[in-house]
């Protein structure tokens, strides 16, 4: 500790603030068990600090944050426990970054220790220093469990690929770190609870742990659907419309690189994904990403955008970073045959992109008959310009005016001129016939499903030696399976 | 220890953030048409959308974020400096909301970062 150092309690507590965010931005699985190692001090010093700042008057503040510290600090001392008692991560090096903040946060209780004894939260002024630095204490917990979390998570999915066909004992870091996710996740929803407030729920589609694996992403699709529909029923904005684009787009790129994973792994047919699911996957991914770029025309960027869907496409990114994702861009297909059973992946992705034309019908719908279709005024003289000269040429260099030059020179919302519509609308009849064959092309996929032996598990359901055996559904009508 | 009320000028920084979230988004969604269907920054320009869904949540119904997109084109430093400004504004509950994002911004740096 720095004894020269004269900052005041709340430059201790951003310092400690901004620390864990740069950990947050920069941690890798292999800093996981030195933070593990090292988290426990964090909280413990928090809770020491917590306690140093004076009691609120009575009826001031709820007396339940208190109860959410003291509750945090024993979930911590829980986790400390199991730690000892299975030895993991054990003995080793703390992690520098987070014990500075263990430390900084020690010296600012030290200096209210010494220096704030006379304070009393009578006043107005004072009290609300008091909340802005409980708030900012629970704030740097949130987000270091966060970061903690990232660690040990990625720590895992390293541990299990490195271990994977060796034995049980050099695999068992994977049940003990996954005992460590659970914990830090409760700890962060805890936290996140106490500062999220109202818009918590926005953003706890990276953070909330359910089912891992196949079983969330298979949540998350179902989520997404159910979710599509009711916001587009009953609030189809252009906002909305352009979330569930994109979303939709992400959905065929996602479904695009698992399946491809899934035919270099031997858990889906290697000829019906190259000359049927890859194309019509693309095309429909372009086609979603075409008329996504449409509604982002009629949009502003402060327009707002329903939470429930927000968080819906937030819940639906995380299930596939869980499977695909490595780092920075798409896992290696066998890291993410490592991670799930992509053939059961790929049954998922197949309802989906089936659940995805009817999505599509819901948006051309809208896009034909809501007459409520509003946007900026330049950017719809533009659109309407461009959309004349590419579906007309003969009328090219006519004088029409589609948007008045006041609304133009103001940029006023304005109802979408009869060309954007046009234009709207023969995009999303080319989404629905796209989205209609990527549908086609995966009911392949169901069937490898049907054909599985029952028990199969985590077997690949190997199409490389089916592939030959006769023609798909494209070419014949096979009955199938009700799906539940 | 400051006393950290909130004002005019959180919003206004809550507006800039937006705005460079959504210049973050757009950016991410061009490199990704450019590389084709199957580039993972389609999901990352999706999870920077999101996040600037988010913080527009948190503005008042009147904000504007009208103006000039950020000179900058690259999408993991637009995201640093998004990071950058969440920074001044104070953790409060009239900001609820704010921690959430932060986790979410210093997601997208750590992803959007080789």
């Amino acid at each position: 500790m720095n004894r020269q150092d004269a900052r005041s309690v709340g430059e201790l507590l951003l310092d400690a603030d901004f620390t864990t965010r740069q950990v947050l931005m920069d941690v890798t699985g292999e800093d996981a068990p030195a933070m593990l190692r090292t988290w426990g001090e964090v909280v413990q010093s928090a809770s020491e600090l917590w306690a140093t700042l004076p009691e609120p008057v009575r009826g001031a503040t709820s007396p339940i944050d208190g109860v959410t510290m003291r509750r945090l600090e024993s979930m911590s001392q829980g986790m400390h426990r199991t730690q000892v008692r299975q030895g993991w991560p054990g003995d080793g090096p703390a992690d520098e970054r987070l014990l500075h903040v263990a430390e900084t946060l020690t010296r600012a209780a030290d200096l209210i220790g010494r220096r704030g004894g006379h304070i009393r939260p009578t006043d107005t002024a004072v009290r609300a220093d008091l909340d802005a630095a409980r708030m900012r204490i629970m704030h740097t917990l949130y987000v270091g469990a966060h970061g903690v979390g990232v660690a040990a998570r990625q720590h895992v999915a390293d541990v299990e690929l490195s271990t994977r066909g060796k034995s049980s004992r050099e695999g068992r870091g994977v049940p003990r770190g996954q005992d460590a996710i659970n914990r830090l996740a409760a700890f962060e929803q805890l936290a996140g609870a106490y500062v999220g407030n109202r818009f918590a729920r926005a953003a706890q589609g990276e953070q909330v742990r359910g089912p891992y694996g196949t079983e969330r992403l298979q949540q998350a699709l179902i989520g997404w659907d159910i979710q599509a529909h009711r916001t587009l029923a009953a609030a189809p904005t252009a906002a909305n419309l352009l979330l569930a684009s994109r979303t939709q787009a992400g959905i065929a790129t996602a479904a695009g690189a698992i399946l491809h994973a899934g035919a270099r792994t031997g858990h889906v047919d290697t000829d019906a994904y190259e000359h049927r699911l890859a194309p019509t996957v693309d095309a429909t991914q372009v086609a979603w990403t075409h008329v996504a770029s449409r509604w982002a025309e009629m949009t502003s960027p402060a327009d707002r955008t329903d939470l429930d869907l927000v968080h819906a496409a937030g819940e639906l990114r995380a299930a596939v970073r869980e499977v695909a994702h490595d780092k920075t861009t798409w896992a290696r297909p066998d890291v993410m045959a490592g991670r799930v059973d992509l053939g059961e992946a790929a049954q998922h992705l197949q309802q989906a992109l089936s659940a995805a034309v009817d999505v599509a019908c819901v948006i051309r719908d809208v896009a034909a008959q809501d007459t409520n279709l509003t946007g900026p005024a330049r950017a719809m003289s533009h659109r309407a310009d461009a959309d004349i000269d590419f579906t007309d040429p003969r009328q090219r260099g006519e004088d029409v005016v589609w948007v008045t030059p006041g609304d133009v020179y103001a940029n006023r919302t304005v109802a979408i001129p009869e060309p954007v519509r046009a234009g709207l609308v023969d995009a999303t009849d080319t989404l629905v016939q796209t989205a209609g064959n990527a549908m086609s092309a995966a009911a392949c996929l169901d069937r490898v499903t049907q054909d599985r032996p029952p028990g199969s598990g985590q077997e690949p359901t190997t199409s490389r030696g089916r592939r030959h055996e006769g023609p798909t559904l494209m070419a014949q009508e096979v009955p199938r399976a009700a799906r539940p | 220890m400051t006393n950290q009320t909130i004002d005019r000028d959180a919003w206004v920084t809550l507006a800039a953030i937006a705005q460079l979230l959504h210049h973050a988004a757009v950016r991410a969604w061009a490199q990704a048409e450019t590389e084709g269907p199957r580039s993972h920054l389609h999901l990352l320009g999706l999870g920077i959308h999101t996040a600037s869904c988010q913080a527009v949540a948190m503005l008042p119904a009147d904000a504007d974020l009208e103006g000039q997109p950020p000179a900058q084109d690259d999408v993991a430093q637009l995201l640093r400096s998004a990071e950058e400004l969440t920074r001044s504004i104070p953790v409060l509950d009239h900001t609820a909301g704010i921690s959430p994002l932060v986790v979410a911004i210093c997601d997208l740096v750590r992803e959007a970062t080789p």
